[in-house]
Order: C-alpha cells, then structure tokens, then sequence
C-alpha cells in the first residue's frame, strides 16, 4: 500500500512538470567588428542563446504595457533603426513624453542610457519604461504576473535563468541581452573607416570601397575638417559618437536642463548625452526634442542656427558666428557623407525582427 | 575486533584526506606605485567650472584636463605603455600600477603618444588600455589619425564690461607626431602611503600655462590650437608652456 501511495504521488509531481524543460545556458557567439573595440559584458548577465532569445521575445511584448498595445518595439521601431519617427512618443494613456526616443544602435558600448544619461546600465535603462506612467504605464508586479501566467515565457524564462519565478531583473537581463546583440558595423562609411585606418578589407568590402564617389568622401573630409563642418569632435571611430555629454549650442535659453537635472550641477545645465550618427539618415527627427524633421534642418543648425550660452560646449568652436558656415554645396556634401552611414543590413537583419 | 578495524580505517581514511588538503598559503602583498597630478592656480588647487582670473584680467575657466603620458620607463624598465589623465572624471591619477618603487630612481616617459602607439588602430587595444577608443574618448582624432596628447577646454570672459557671461571658448588641443615631447623626472623623491603603495606626486601649473614669463597666452586672441599647420606657433607655445608647468610637487 505504502509503495503504491508513494508511486502514485510520485506519478503526479513528475505528470506535472510543465514541459521537458532543462537550465543548460549556452554562450551566445557575439561576433564583434575587427574595426570595433570589444564589448565590456556585464559579469552578472553574460549573453546565452537563451537570454538573447527571451529577450528578443521580450522586446517586442505588448504584455509589458498596461493596456496590451504597446512593447519596447513601439517606440524603438525596426523601420526607423530601432527609434521613433515622431517627434515624442505617445504612451498608452495617449500623454507625450517630452524627450525624443533614441536609437537602439550598438548600446553595448555605451556606459550611460537615455538623453540625459541617468541610467548607468543598460539594464537599469530598462527599468524605466515600463512603469512609468507617461509610456508603459504598468506597474512591474502587474508585469511579471502576465508573463507568469504564460507557460512559454515560464519555459522561456527557465530555460535562460534557471527559474521560473520570473521578476523584472531578469526581464531586464533578458532584454538587455537582446540590446547588445544589435551591432550595426556595415555601412559604407565601415568601410571608408577601415580603408583609412589601413585595415584589411574583404573583397565584398573592397567592391563597396569602389563604390564610394568623389563626393562621398569629400563629404567625409568636410566631416573631419577643423575648419569645414567640424563634426568629429563629438562623432568619430567606429561608433561615431564619443562619450559625454555636451550642449550643442540649441538654445540661448535653456528649458530642458538635460544633464544637469541629473547631476545638480549648474555646469551641465543644457547637456545631452551624445548620440552615435549611425543610420542617421533613418532616425529622425533628431535632437533630445526632436525639434528638426530632416538631416538638412540639423545641418543649417550647425551652419548658421548655434546659440551661444553658458554651458555650450568648447568644441563648438564657431559659436560666437553662428555656426561653421558651410555653403550650399558643403551642405550638400557633408550630407551625402552622413547617407553613408546607414546599414541596412541591421534594420534587416533577421535576428532582430518580431519573432511572433 | 570489527568495531576497532572499522574505527582504525575510519581513522587512517580522514587521515589521508586531511593530509592531502592543500595548505594554506599566504597572501602575498603587492608593491604598487602611484603618480598623481595636483592641477594648481595661482598656488591653489585647481577645481573645474571655477572661475580664476589671467594676468590679463579675463575670467576663465576650465572644462576639460586631459594629458597622454606613454612608455614611462627607467633606463630600459617599463613602468606602464600607456596613462591617460582626465581630471574630471578621475581627479588626481595619473597611474596606479603594481610595481616596486625602488625600480624607478627616476622615469622617462613621452608627454603624448608615442609614435610607435600613435597610429595604431584603436580598437585594437587591449579594453582596459588608455589607449583603447573606449577609453580615450575624445582623446582620439579621426582625422589624424591618432591621438590628442594634450587637450584644456574652458571658456573665458575677455571683454571688461562688467558682465561675466564667459561665453568665449578657447580649446587647445596638441597632437600629431611633430608635438610629442619627452618627459624626464631624476631623483624621484617617493612617498610611502602604505606597506606597498609608493606615490610620485606632480603639479601642473594651469596659471603657468597661460601667463607663462617668457611666453604667455592671451585667450582674447589665442584661443584656438589643434596642431594644424597654421596652428604651428601657438600649438608650439602651449606645448612648451603645458610641459614646463608639469612638475614635482
């Protein structure tokens, strides 16, 4: 009787188990750029297959908003290179936000997340959206309850982290996992980087080289120019920006304090957090306000637009004259330039699309 | 009988595995050495976003402090390839290296990227390396291509009328081969900051910079120095003058 009991009870906890489920974490093979500085990875959240791919689940989960309409993706579309082509996004209770929503382009380089860099990591970045009541709109608990409820994300979950008690650390985990898997490395401009710096080129990429024109690369040596358009300051290398946070000479007066509200420090009063010039053909509006609908509105900006003010940064060396001045024909070039930057390859990629 | 030869084994087993456990070893404490840079003004520590006054009366201060010293040696020992010093974000360190002082009697080093570094791809270096474009920032020119050696960014008020707006930008940034200069420091006097941590401190002299003796910088009309040729003059000048004002504390 004892043994039938036993084997009886054993039956039902084994006939229980939601699937045939295993915690068997494989490393995700990240291939990192040879014109690229490597990736510094969490310690607590290395890239596995499973993470990545729970994250990209997660990415796209209109579950994680209150009201079932909105996921990550809404705001950081595919279309747009992983940002939004409206000025500011729109929540699920139909309120503006007040900040344009930034590309998600090569983030694991990145030290510091949203325009005014209060989120240190990226998980931590991750945090914020979905409670907050002017996007998401849903409080974490409420979160972690739907996707508990799913038995594939139980699964999904197990299988990454080893439990099945999902809370919002590993939802974060698994997203962030997802978020440095993008890596945009090949656009034109790759190639005119790595011809430059005397790195070796692949056939396909010496076709490409061939097919970089005259204006193109005068675009790029406007680009460069201390005394052209004199970008390279705030974007160069690979990933086309550099990290700080700068006031770009918007406003004579300031509204959004931007770094400043962060630190407290009247110093970084009207600082932004650079953005990478990747795919910038594809991401506007531009700006942390979203203020300029074109490329040439950022252009004419830095041409003749730039206010001086007590934070503007030093580097903006021509901002007592406006701006660097460029002609009709410099603004032409340098905006060819900045064509070369899109990759199409990431917006396409496979690996990052909707897996639903 | 059987309950003593099962007790013997017993006893002769936890033996052997206790016996066989690794002894522990104890640590053993590394020698560290240290150089920092105290920026002074006018014999006063220097703070960033503070307001100091030039000879000439202008209103300046300064945003940005970095400074590249590479292949510190002596006579041959390396010390360190590479330290980058960025005042702001990680105040008076210039190296924190495990190393024994006594080695280093006295140093020899490049203000700037040697040439042999200077060109390289910046990816390439290792992630913890100053030199690696994560690191180096800004500190990295495109157009080069290599490194800024020196770079001090402020703002400056140079009109005298009574309104402390400093609107006016001065940037120096020294780079290129043709400005590398070397450094040399003898008879280094270190300072023991614990059991095995040895420290060499130096100051750089900001208002020496600017209101050098022999050849001083006027922020109203030299403002503006990236090592271009039509710069040559003015980045000569702030080189020597930076150099000069790197000095033992």
């Amino acid at each position: 009787m004892k043994y039938c009991l036993f084997f009886f009870g054993a039956f039902i906890l084994f006939s229980c188990n939601k699937d045939n489920v295993h915690y068997d974490p494989r490393p995700y093979a990240l291939e990192i750029p040879s014109h690229f500085p490597q990736m510094v990875m969490p310690i607590d959240n290395p890239l596995t297959d499973e993470g990545v791919e729970l994250g990209r689940y997660l990415f796209y989960e209109k579950k994680l908003s209150g009201d079932n309409t909105m996921s990550c993706a809404t705001c950081h579309s595919p279309q747009n290179s992983f940002s939004d082509s409206n000025k500011f996004s729109v929540g699920i209770d139909g309120i503006q936000g007040t900040r344009q929503s930034m590309a998600l382009i090569n983030l694991g380089w990145d030290d510091y997340f949203f325009w005014d860099g209060r989120a240190s990591s990226l998980e931590n970045q991750i945090l914020g959206p979905i409670p907050n009541p002017i996007e998401m709109h849903q409080s974490w608990k409420d979160a972690v309850s739907k996707l508990s409820a799913d038995m594939t994300y139980r699964n999904r979950f197990f299988r990454a982290f080893g439990t099945s008690n999902i809370d919002s650390t590993q939802v974060a985990k698994a997203i962030a996992q997802f978020l440095r898997t993008m890596v945009s490395s090949n656009s034109k401009y790759d190639v005119m980087y790595k011809y430059i710096n005397g790195q070796s080129l692949s056939s396909n990429e010496s076709q490409i080289l061939a097919t970089v024109d005259a204006e193109e690369w005068a675009g790029y040596d406007l680009f460069k120019s201390l005394n052209g358009a004199d970008c390279f300051h705030c974007h160069n290398g690979p990933l086309m920006r550099v990290k700080k946070f700068s006031n770009n000479g918007l406003d004579a007066v300031i509204t959004d304090l931007g770094r400043g509200g962060v630190t407290g420090n009247s110093n970084d009063i009207g600082k932004f957090k650079v953005p990478t010039l990747r795919n910038i053909a594809l991401t506007g509006p531009y700006m942390h306000d979203g203020r300029f609908a074109s490329l040439d509105e950022v252009i004419e900006q830095y041409s003749t637009g730039v206010h001086p003010s007590l934070t503007i940064d030093p580097l903006i060396e021509y901002a007592n004259q406006g701006g660097v001045q460029l002609d009709a024909q410099e603004k032409l070039l340098l905006k060819k330039f900045l064509m070369t930057l899109t990759d199409l390859e990431f917006v396409n990629n496979p690996k990052f699309k909707d897996p639903n | 009988m059987r309950n003593s030869i099962n007790f013997f084994l017993f006893c002769l087993v936890s033996f052997l595995f206790f016996s066989c456990k690794d002894k522990p070893v104890p640590p053993v404490d590394k020698d560290y050495v240290d150089i920092t840079v105290q920026p002074i003004y006018n014999g006063q520590n220097l703070l960033m976003d503070s307001i100091y006054v030039t000879q000439e009366g202008y209103k300046i201060k300064i945003t940005d402090l970095k400074f590249y010293v590479t292949s510190l040696q002596n006579g041959g020992t390396n010390l360190s390839q590479a330290s980058l010093f960025d005042y702001r974000e990680t105040g008076t360190t210039l190296l924190h290296q495990e190393a024994d002082y006594l080695k280093f009697g006295s140093l020899q080093g490049i203000l700037g990227v040697d040439t042999t570094l200077n060109h390289d791809d910046p990816s390439a270096f290792p992630t913890a390396s100053p030199l690696n474009i994560s690191n180096a920032g800004t500190m990295h020119w495109g157009w080069n291509p290599g490194y800024i050696f020196i770079s001090i960014e402020g703002k400056a008020d140079t009109l005298f009328d009574g309104i402390d707006n400093l609107d006016h930008n001065f940037s120096f940034h020294i780079g290129t081969d043709l400005y590398l200069q070397s450094l040399s420091f003898s008879s280094i006097s270190w300072q023991q900051i614990s059991a095995h941590q040895h420290t060499f401190a130096l100051k750089l002299d900001v208002y020496n910079i600017f209101c050098n003796p022999i050849q001083a910088i006027d922020l109203r009309l030299e403002y503006l120095a990236h090592s271009s040729g039509s710069q040559a003059a003015l980045t000569q000048k702030f080189g020597h003058n930076f150099k000069s004002s790197l000095t033992p504390y």
